[in-house]
């Protein structure tokens, strides 16, 4: 009884819960759906037993197409997290409810009913009433109640869920043993990875909708593709570092990339271990052995069977940490280890080297291109260049007044970054307002960057009223695109906008780091020289570029107000980006007169880069 | 002195709260009722039993048991139906309808007898089609039902309503994966579950409709052996002076309805020990 479900989707109330998922189940297989609550995983539990309509895709059980059958037609048995046992019927009837509704004599029924509840272990059970059970025993009920009809596959979402930890271990075994004693066919949707390890065939990993990887537990484990599966299954430390000459670079360490797993040079690249495969010294490894340094221990705990390590190493120059996530400010490399419970703790500083590693798929940027018909142009050539630049992945959306116009901007926008070189973009057609579309969207599926056109209606109002609440409730950096400009060599970075943010000379900064560009940073002064704390400040936004290995260059202006200051150092350099930051709406200014960020907006002739606070790219 | 470890400083000792609310609450609610049993009997059992074996008392007993009886059946199927379709479906108007069906709980019951009788009295926007027809509902038994039916209605949707609600849709879904259709479904998983829901609904709305008199009082002409309701003719009797009457009957409504207000008390205290 296979399971075969083929580029499935699902539309909830406006977003996409299930977003292209294609997959296979042999029969005789437990097939585990893990992900994070909210990822899609349950939604795709009752696509297959017909609970929910798909809006697209088609679900075909052993060979035949259900796509279109109600729910009664479909034969699946289904375990919900809640039982759902009936309250007012007894074991028996409950058991019994699939046969009876099939008509089945009597006899037939209390045979099978006395079976499963054997099989599930409750015989002697049958006359008693739910509440008179305990969860795990109602759960029994719910599994035999699904099985008494003999169903083509069972589905099982989050079954559980809602025991304790103990019978949980117990209930798993013994759905395990059931599964393979009656050669079932099952789906089981857990968020528990020990869970999915446990009793899986086969895992898949969802998020956000969409089936990332499929594979055995041991597989997805020890060499995951995505970084969100190697942080979801297990502990995981995980570096970003740089191609060079073919090679993983992690500061000093290099560490060759896998034939099958073509990363672009200079691109960034990302290496994955889990704390078991770090091993510790005190003197230092033979060369030729994966050091990562020398560190202390920070913090430990002990777990029972093992001992959990977290080691503070000074940190590896041009690398980013991502797990486990550094304290902000922290200038070191966190590195989380395990080792037996037995294991002494080194007390000084001990040399810290891996076992194991792992290369993960390159991750490549996704870029968001919101066109509109009016002036499509600017946007499509700056995007066909941030695509090329940062082997970037685009995906388009054309909004227009209503559909068709939608359609023919698409196919104009495709064309043009087809032009441009770099992969195909992913095209979305929408009919309404751009604005509120574009946040949908990054509810959906979230993009590092988004890309506007300048409109160019009139003198300072060129993009329209909807910009400002656009951009106080946009989270990721917003690219106002004007001109036809296909070079991107010079940054002017301002840092005059009111409070002095960070997040936007780091975007800034890895920006031009991506594109090779030169940057100026650009403060305006009322009068005189900068104090004390400003130039300590500036000084900061300096050393960040250094460590990006961007060359920059600190420029001050006096001018009457900083929007004046930012304008007119514009209008003489000319800079190919202008990146400046954006107010919170806690901050807002009520008179549009005072924000600088505007301001700046509806006069500069160049691309502007508006970096909301906390943003990163 | 008090014993100072049982003493619990959230719970008050002092005895006059109590009694003062004992002495509000004697007048007001205690007096009045205890009356009516009082004066029922003041001309003895033989008096008693005679006005209620009088043709009027008997078919008003009657009648209005048969109308809170009648009205108790055709509430709890109208009832279950509106709280299904407003509980399960979507639709356009679901919220002002919603607001509607309970709408009768905040109305005076004479407005209620009023406005059945300008739609379907004789010259009413309905009765005038009806007329000629020789359908008239007004002043008929039919038309105390309607009454009853519509000021009765919420406290039907009120009892079934929260129980559909709360019922969680796994519990249908698990049915239909089974191969039961939305029938059967219906018939062997949500009504089950609705039947203490059901039950206080019908009590309350026979209650209710025992003690009807506002919207009764217009829609009934107040036809004696017709469509003369206990309450209709106590009010009838003791304006004509027969207080002897007026009383009887009162007493025998008010022990009806502490035996149905005391089987709510007991069905609702074993729910909750459950």
């Amino acid at each position: 009884m296979s399971i075969v479900l083929e580029h499935l989707s699902k539309r909830l109330s406006g977003s996409l819960v299930v977003d292209d998922v294609s997959l296979e189940i042999a029969s005789g297989e437990l097939f585990v759906l893990l992900g994070a609550s909210g990822s899609g995983k349950s939604t795709i539990l009752r696509l297959v037993a017909g609970l929910v309509e798909p809006d697209g895709g088609r679900i075909v059980l052993d060979g035949r197409d259900v796509t279109a059958q109600p729910p009664q037609q479909r034969g699946t048995g289904f375990v919900f997290q809640n039982y759902s046992i009936f309250r007012h019927m007894s074991v028996a009837q409950n058991v019994e409810f699939g046969l009876r509704i099939r008509r089945q004599p009597r006899g037939e029924r209390a045979r099978r009913r006395d079976e499963l509840l054997e099989l599930v272990g409750l015989s002697g059970y049958a006359a008693r009433y739910p509440e008179e059970l305990s969860g795990g025993q109602q759960q029994r009920v719910a599994l035999a109640r699904a099985l008494a009809y003999r169903p083509s596959v069972l589905l099982l979402d989050e079954p559980f869920g809602a025991l304790d930890v103990k019978i949980r271990a117990q209930l798993r075994r013994k759905l395990r043993e059931i599964q393979r004693s009656l050669a079932l066919t099952m789906i089981l949707v857990t968020h528990d990875q020990e869970e999915a390890f446990e009793v899986a065939d086969r895992v898949g990993v969802i998020e956000r909708g969409r089936l990332l990887e499929v594979g055995s537990a041991r597989e997805l484990y020890a060499r995951p593709h995505a970084l969100y599966v190697g942080t979801f299954l297990g502990a995981s430390n995980v570096l970003v570092g740089r191609v060079r000459q073919g090679r993983g670079c992690f500061g000093p360490l290099e560490l060759p990339i896998p034939a099958h797993l073509p990363h672009p040079e200079g691109g960034l690249v990302q290496l994955l271990f889990r704390p078991e495969d770090v091993q510790l010294g005190e003197k230092e490894p033979a060369s030729g052995s994966i050091i990562l340094g020398c560190g202390r221990v920070a913090e430990h705990s002990f777990t029972g069977a093992s001992l959990r390590v977290r080691l503070r190493l000074p940190l590896l120059p041009g690398t980013r940490q991502i797990a486990p996530v550094p304290g902000f400010g922290e200038e070191v490399l966190l590195v989380d280890a395990l080792f037996p419970a037995d294991a002494g703790l080194p007390t000084g500083e001990v040399w810290v080297s891996l076992r194991a590693w792992h290369i993960l798929e390159p991750q490549r940027l996704r870029l968001l291109l919101a066109s509109t018909p009016r002036a499509p142009a600017a946007g499509v050539v700056l995007s066909g260049t941030l695509a090329k630049r940062l082997d970037a992945h685009v995906t388009v959306l054309a909004i227009g007044r209503d559909a068709r116009a939608a359609a023919t901007l698409a196919a104009r926008v495709e064309a043009g970054l087809q032009d441009a070189g770099g992969t195909p973009p992913q095209v979305l057609v929408h009919a309404g307002d751009r604005f509120k579309e574009i946040l949908n969207r990054q509810a959906e599926a979230p993009h590092d960057l988004v890309i506007l056109d300048d409109r160019r209606e009139s003198r300072g109002r060129r993009l329209g009223s909807g910009l400002w609440p656009f951009l106080e409730r946009v989270t990721v950096p917003v690219l106002i695109a004007r001109g036809a400009r296909d070079t991107l060599e010079r940054l002017l970075i301002c840092i005059a906008t009111g409070e002095p943010g960070k997040s936007d000379v780091r975007v800034g900064g890895r920006l031009a780091q991506f594109l090779g560009a030169h940057v100026t940073l650009l403060h305006v002064l009322r009068e005189g020289q900068p104090g004390e704390t400003e130039r300590a400040h500036l000084e900061r936004a300096m050393d960040t570029f250094r460590a990006l290995g961007v060359t920059a260059h600190l420029r001050f202006r006096v001018a009457p107000s900083p929007a004046e200051g930012i304008l007119s150092e514009a209008r003489e350099r000319d800079p190919d980006l202008i990146v400046i930051g954006s107010h919170r709406p806690s901050t807002r200014v009520l008179f549009g007169a005072d924000n600088i960020t505007m301001q700046v907006l509806a006069r500069a002739e160049s691309p502007v880069l508006v970096v909301p606070l906390d943003a990163d790219l | 002195m008090r014993r100072r470890g049982l003493w619990n400083p959230l719970v008050p000792t002092s005895p006059f709260p109590p009694a003062m609310l004992f002495l509000v609450i004697l007048p007001l609610l205690l007096l009045p009722l205890l009356a009516v049993f009082i004066y029922a009997f003041h001309g003895g059992t033989g008096t008693f039993l005679d006005v209620l074996r009088s043709p009027d008392a008997q078919f008003a007993l009657r009648f209005s048991l048969l109308m809170a009886f009648a009205t108790a059946v055709v509430n709890s199927l109208l009832g279950t139906f509106a709280a299904y379709v407003l509980s399960k479906y979507e639709f356009a108007g679901k919220k002002p309808l919603s607001i509607v069906v309970n709408l009768p709980v905040a109305i005076p019951t004479v407005v209620v007898g009023t406005s059945l009788l300008l739609l379907w009295g004789p010259i009413g926007l309905l009765g005038r089609l009806l007329q000629p027809l020789g359908l008239q509902p007004m002043f008929t038994p039919v038309g105390v039902l309607l009454a009853h039916v519509f000021v009765t209605f919420p406290y039907m949707l009120g009892s079934v309503k929260p129980v559909l609600d709360e019922l969680e849709a796994t519990y249908e879904e698990a049915a239909y994966t089974m191969g039961a259709s939305r029938w059967q479904t219906f018939r062997f998983v949500i009504l089950p579950a609705l039947r203490g829901g059901l039950f206080t609904g019908t009590l309350l709305s026979f209650a209710h409709s025992i003690g009807e008199f506002g919207a009764t009082a217009m829609v009934s002409g107040n036809l004696r052996l017709r469509t003369q309701t206990a309450p209709l003719y106590i009010f009838a009797q003791f304006e004509a002076g027969n207080i002897a009457a007026a009383n009887a009957v009162a007493a025998v409504l008010a022990l009806l309805s502490f035996t149905i207000f005391y089987l709510l008390q007991s069905y609702t205290a074993r729910r909750g020990r459950s």
